[in-house]
Parts: structure tokens; C-alpha cells; sequence
């Protein structure tokens, strides 16, 4: 089954080539804990691999590679997000089913951006930040 | 999600997740996820919904 239909995959296929800068999927695959009913038999590590792929066929820009339970991964299958190969902690915790592939392809196309688009004050704000700050939403793919 | 990852990005003291709330139940359900998005900071559930970049921002570094 295709990842996005033909008009998405053409509009994914002009952000990705405006990239400024390398982006890499690490996919982290490893023990997987038991989804809601309803989820039947999905691979949940190989479909992942499978959208991470899929989409780094859309851009030179994007590559992708796996790893058996990397450090830093509390939750599998995962994806890590990394502009120029680097680890700026932003992650995606299960797969990205329906509009929630939406959410990884923006991550993608912020990553490879060369300066923030948050506004100014937003990044001033952050600059002022003097400890970690750990930042999870919970979505569903609907 | 979209606030979150840029965050995430902007500054290397955020790191921003998206959780997959049906793949882990056992997780949504301590962070008493009953509507999407959720948004919790550093493991204490905040609020649910979308909002505006600033009030984000105010939000997060509040709650912080």
C-alpha cells in the first residue's frame, strides 16, 4: 500500500527538495508492549521502517537507518529526528498511523531547516531556559 | 505537535516527544490521556489541545 497519495507524495517531494540541511531517521526497534485491542497483528517495527523508508525515498536530503535498542529509547518502535545526523531530542514514540504521518513529515521539514521558525520572542524565551524540560504530547492517529 | 518539535529543535535543553497514545496505553493512561493532543511536561500532564505559539510557550516554561 502506497505511503501518501499521488498529489501528497508531489507536494512532500517540493519540501523535501527545499531542505536545507541533511536530516536522518533513526528508527529504533525492540521489544513492543501490548497495543489497545483493535491493533491486530501489525509489525509495529517493520511498519515503521517501512514509513521511514518510504519517506526518505522522497528527498536526497532525508536518509534513514535502524537500530536494534539504541540507548535513549525508553518506548519501541521509535523514531528519532536529527538534523545533520545529530541528536536534538526529538522524537516520535510508536508509528505514525493516517494524519499523525502528517506530524513526522512537518518534524522532517523543520529539522532540515537552517534557522528555528519559531517567532523571536518564542526563541528568546527558550534561550532564558536554565535546566532540561522533557516535552511529550500524546496524539492518536485520527 | 507541530510547537513541540520546533522547540525541540530551537533548544537543546527541550527535548520534545510525540507519544503514540493507543500503542502505549499503559503510559496514557498514568498521564490520564482522555482527549489528544495531551501535553505534559517533565511527566506532569498540563493540558490538552491546541494553542496559539506564545501561549505555548507560556504554558510550557510555567510549567517548568
Amino acid at each position: 500500500m502506497a505511503l501518501l497519495r499521488a498529489e501528497e507524495e508531489t507536494r512532500v517531494r517540493e519540501w523535501f527538495a527545499e531542505l536545507e540541511r541533511p536530516v536522518e531517521l533513526l528508527v529504533a526497534v525492540g521489544p513492543e508492549e501490548t497495543p489497545l485491542p483493535g491493533a491486530g497483528d501489525v509489525d509495529f517495527g517493520a511498519e515503521m521502517m517501512r514509513v521511514c523508508e518510504g519517506l526518505a525515498e522522497l528527498g536526497e536530503a532525508v536518509t534513514c537507518r535502524r537500530e536494534e535498542e539504541p540507548d535513549g529509547f525508553p518506548r519501541f518502535p521509535a523514531v528519532s529526528i536529527r538534523p545533520e545526523g545529530r541528536d536534538s531530542g526529538v522524537r516520535y514514540d510508536g508509528l505514525p498511523w493516517g494524519y499523525e504521518l502528517g506530524s513526522l513529515v512537518g518534524a522532517i521539514v523543520e529539522a532540515g531547516r537552517a534557522e528555528p521558525s519559531l517567532r523571536p520572542e518564542s526563541l528568546a524565551a527558550l534561550g532564558e531556559l536554565d535546566r532540561d524540560l522533557a516535552l511529550d504530547v500524546f496524539v492518536t492517529p485520527t | 505537535m507541530l510547537l513541540a518539535f520546533r522547540c525541540g529543535f530551537a533548544s537543546e535543553r527541550v527535548a520534545a516527544t510525540a507519544i503514540e497514545a493507543n500503542e502505549f496505553p499503559q503510559l496514557a493512561q498514568e498521564m490520564q490521556v482522555w482527549a489528544v493532543p495531551r501535553i505534559v511536561v517533565d511527566g506532569v500532564p498540563q493540558w490538552d489541545g491546541a494553542v496559539p505559539e506564545p501561549e505555548f510557550l507560556r504554558r510550557i516554561l510555567s510549567a517548568a
